[in-house]
């Protein structure tokens, strides 16, 4: 039995020989190199289903819905007169409400999430929000994504933070983000993780009339660094990482000069797009999912998870909850994605066995008003509810359904801060400091 | 302190050097020609050349009266069905004039013959930061580009003035809801934390009492422009940095100039911008000495800097990363194509993270390595192989072609007879400087699996391969 180091070694030469990156990288390597070799290594080996990628890292899917969801609508307070009284219109009949309490309880299309709920495998936290309330989509948007106070303009984004503090050195896919854009959650001054909408996308695509082979060896010539990368690697893989978080001495983003600096990043993209690809083209859903952008970005996500990609972060976002107008039918068919999406991840994951590593939460950049407005629809508002999903989840109702009648300029007024509900996955989930990444401390919630 | 730049050094390589710089690059010979000019006069053309903005109609946009006319037909709209109608077409409306907005613009950078201009310009936007996601009105946003146009390279005051009445400003930073006795504070706040001075250069006191100073400042609903409200202005006492009386915005803006941190924080963002990341203090200290000296006078200042040696250091040649508009516009320059279809531009500039007329934040975009992630990266080089084969298939697109580039007048024939003839001059084109022996090596050993003359499939693949490449991220 080989020890992980002499594996490592062994499928490095390996990798190298048949590898178009060439000799350069032969005596030091970046840490998340090793893993790299090391994971493809563990897939060689053709373990069906799922692939370690060090010792049950956990990991954090954040789920954006965006446009700002109608929690009321969500998690319904049927028993509340007020609730009707205030919307006449699109008030949901209590006798299809989900019941999870006697006040309280899902949209009717939300019957996979209550049976997670009935699982235990799903808490729900009541009255999410943040002081001073922000009703523009963008600067709400960008309060939840940086984790400030609504009267401080900060730009870094707080999983950005985390991966700066904790996850130094760490393979480039630490963050993944399923979309076009990289979310202002993962902005920082030394930007780590990627996004991608389409795997088969997230490579270098020559379109070399000559020799497309050739051509593509020579790029990744050119993109492979002058000198090795400096420095000496601790240990070949550390326990409690994830398979991903190490430190390499002096070859953090601000070292070296700015070829330097291009030549690691290019290098480190390559590895993971094509680490990205070998796994999306290899790894298939036992699972269905729907057919929407959830459903997909779930399903590649749960692919990525099974290929063993060495994520601490997963990013997906679900659009188009700004409901304004004639709401009903369009909330109905954004809470029937969701359900469907997130029970499938959920049934995708336990075929796996992964589970266990996986904790998803939600978030909106707020509610919506607690009236409807006259166009059968919903005005931007503030507190609402968020999920909280997972093998390792405390299931129930947590917090207090914010009054109906005691209102913030027509609002709902929170009870739970946001970055409490960070502070809780960063310190119980990621065993990160969550004071450092928030830049406060937040209350934790029992929700883990 | 920034002693000029001796005549004897001046080479191609300096020029090319400040075509980027002060401006977004250029064929060869564009370069050739600021070359002959020697140092001084090659700087001095960029402040003579004369705005050449009338070549460049602005598309139409909604005006502010017909806006206004739009809200009054929405208001009046009797059915739901109706004013749903009405908002989807407005909004789609404006959708399109932003994307031509922007799309002016790029142009404009692309073919400008006062390319300085343009680049002040968008320094200024990055410094204002201002995004029309909040303020959701192109014509304004069009607006307050020519304001910063206009000011870009003249005294800072003014401009920090101008800004402070420039409506699409008075919205972004909520300046129209503040009145005497509710102010709001953030611009007050931004005006001396992004604008002037920094964190830490002021106390929370200063925000409150300067907010105070702001009140009243309105955007006129039917004509667009600024208007002063004056019983909703606060005439009381401030005090103000140290100093009491009944400031107005405009004497508050001139307490702030005169701070020494003020030129520092001015002159530390401008070299960081035009020149290297990391100024050391003393050249910190140096550009704000300047900008004190001139009172606050830009171009004068950016005169001086671009005749310096300071600015063609070997620490600063080739130096700085890319920003993804310098990018674009620099590549289909050398390339001598146009700006691709305003639909891939916007999705392009998307991914690599620079929209303008839509920074990310209050605080504009950090460039440098900010710019740079694995994504973004791969972005750009899948970016270079579509503008040289015009397939969109390499960005995943489908169907938008671009324009044909004409491979034989950047590489004549006459140049292809062997490997050194062809990168002499090819080289210089894509990088404006000598690449390192090891890539040159690289770029031999790829020729040479080919027979002279060499065609135009392998001039462009080779060309690929140069712009999948670190070094060409950087100018």
């Amino acid at each position: 039995m080989k020890t992980p180091r002499e594996q490592t070694l062994h499928t490095r030469r390996q990798f190298l020989r048949t590898s178009m990156l060439g000799g350069a990288l032969a005596s030091t390597v970046p840490l998340f190199l090793e893993k790299t070799f090391l994971t493809l290594d563990s897939m060689a080996a053709a373990t069906p289903g799922q692939y370690a990628t060090g010792k049950d890292g956990t990991i954090l899917v954040v789920l954006q819905m965006a446009g700002g969801n109608d929690g009321i609508n969500t998690l319904v307070p049927f028993g509340d007169d007020a609730y009707y009284r205030a919307r006449p219109k699109i008030g949901l009949p209590a006798n299809q409400i989900l019941r999870i309490s006697d006040y309280a309880g899902l949209h009717p299309q939300l019957t996979g999430i209550r049976d997670l709920y009935g699982l235990g495998n799903l808490g729900l936290i009541q009255g999410v929000g943040y002081p001073n309330p922000n009703r523009s989509h963008f600067r709400s948007t960008e309060i939840w994504q940086t984790a400030s106070d609504a009267e401080r303009n900060e730009t870094e984004g707080w999983l950005g933070r985390y991966f700066d503090n904790c996850c130094k050195g760490a393979d480039p896919t630490v963050g993944v983000a399923i979309g076009n854009q990289t979310p202002q959650a993962f902005a920082s001054p030394n930007p780590q993780g990627v996004a991608f909408s389409n795997p088969e996308q997230f490579r270098y695509m020559s379109d070399a009339a000559s020799d497309p082979n050739s051509a593509n060896m020579f790029v990744r010539e050119m993109n492979t660094p002058d000198q090795e990368v400096e420095g000496t690697i601790h240990g070949a893989v550390s326990d409690n990482s994830g398979g991903t978080i190490g430190m390499i001495d002096g070859a953090g983003n601000n070292s070296g000069s700015t070829v330097e600096f291009l030549q690691r990043t290019a290098l480190g993209a390559q590895m993971s797009s094509d680490k990205i690809l070998a796994i999306t083209r290899k790894t298939k859903s036992s699972v269905d999912y729907p057919h929407t952008q959830l459903g997909n970005s779930l399903n590649l996500v749960s692919r990525l998870i099974a290929g063993g990609l060495p994520t601490r972060v997963y990013y997906v976002s679900q659009g188009g909850f700004d409901t304004h107008a004639n709401q009903l039918p369009t909330h109905d068919r954004l809470m029937t994605d969701l359900n469907g999406s997130l029970s499938s991840f959920v049934k995708d994951l336990k075929a796996q066995g992964n589970f266990d590593r996986v904790l998803m939460i939600s978030f909106s950049e707020f509610g919506r008003r607690v009236a409807e407005n006259a166009s059968g629809g919903t005005d931007h508002g503030a507190a609402a509810p968020l999920f909280v999903l997972g093998g390792g989840v405390k299931p129930g109702l947590f917090g207090a359904y914010p009054s109906l009648t005691n209102l913030y300029q027509g609002d709902l007024r929170f009870s739970t801060d946001f970055r409490s509900v960070y502070a809780t996955a960063l310190e119980k989930w990621l065993g990160a400091p969550s004071e450092q990444v928030l830049g406060k401390k937040f209350p934790l919630l029992p929700f883990i | 302190m920034f002693a000029p730049l001796s005549e004897k050094l001046w080479n191609r390589t300096l020029a090319a050097h400040l075509l980027n710089r002060a401006g977004f690059g250029g064929t060869p010979s564009e370069i050739y020609s600021l070359e002959s000019l020697g140092p001084a006069k090659a700087v001095e053309s960029f402040f003579t050349a004369e705005d050449d903005g009338d070549l460049f109609p602005v598309p139409p946009l909604t005006l502010p009266a017909e806006r206004f006319v739009y809200q009054q037909k929405l208001k009046s709209a009797v059915s739901e069905d109706e004013k749903k109608i009405l908002r989807s077409a407005f909004n789609a409306s404006q959708r399109d004039s932003m994307r031509d907005l922007r799309l002016w613009w790029l142009n404009r950078m692309r073919y400008t013959s006062a390319p300085l201009l343009e680049k002040v310009t968008l320094f200024w936007h990055g410094h204002f930061a201002t995004s029309n996601q909040k303020v959701e009105n192109p014509w304004l946003m069009w607006q307050q580009n020519e304001t910063l146009r206009s000011y870009a390279l003249g005294k800072f005051p003014d401009l920090l003035k101008a800004m402070s009445r420039d409506p699409a400003m008075i919205k972004w930073l909520d300046l129209g809801t503040s009145k005497k006795n509710h102010p709001n504070e953030n611009f007050a706040r931004e005006l001396m934390e992004l604008f002037s001075l920094g964190e830490g250069h002021y106390t929370e006191k200063d925000v409150q009492e300067s907010a105070r100073a702001f009140t009243g400042y309105r955007v006129d609903q039917q004509t667009g422009f600024f208007k002063m409200v004056s019983h909703d202005f606060d005439p009381g006492m401030k005090s103000f940095m140290g100093r009491i009386g009944s400031f107005n915005g405009d004497e508050i803006i001139d307490i702030i100039v005169a701070q020494p941190q003020c030129a520092r924080f001015i002159g530390r963002k401008l070299w960081k911008y035009f020149v290297s990341d990391n100024p050391s203090d003393q050249t910190v200290e140096e550009v704000a000495c300047l900008l004190r000296s001139n009172g606050y006078d830009i171009g004068a200042t950016l005169r001086v800097i671009f005749k310096s040696q300071d600015f063609y250091s070997s620490a600063v040649i080739h130096q700085q990363i890319k920003g993804p508009v310098q990018w674009m516009i620099q590549t289909t320059k050398l390339l001598e194509i146009p700006l691709p279809d305003a639909k891939v531009l916007e999705n392009s500039l998307t991914m690599l993270g620079q929209v303008v007329f839509a920074p990310p934040n209050v605080k504009g975009w950090d460039g440098g390595r900010a710019w740079i992630s694995a994504s973004t990266l791969l972005y750009r080089y899948n970016l270079a192989s579509y503008l040289l084969s015009g397939k969109a298939k390499v960005l995943g697109g489908g169907g938008i072609k671009t324009a044909v580039v004409p491979l034989e007048k950047l590489s004549p024939l006459s140049s292809r007879i062997g490997p050194d003839h062809l990168l002499d001059p090819l080289e210089f084109l894509v990088f404006n400087i000598r690449v390192s022996a090891k890539d040159r090596a690289e770029f031999i050993s790829y020729l040479r699996q080919y027979p002279t003359p060499y065609a135009d499939s392998v001039v462009r693949d080779l060309m690929q391969i140069m712009m999948g490449t670190p070094e060409f991220q950087l100018c």
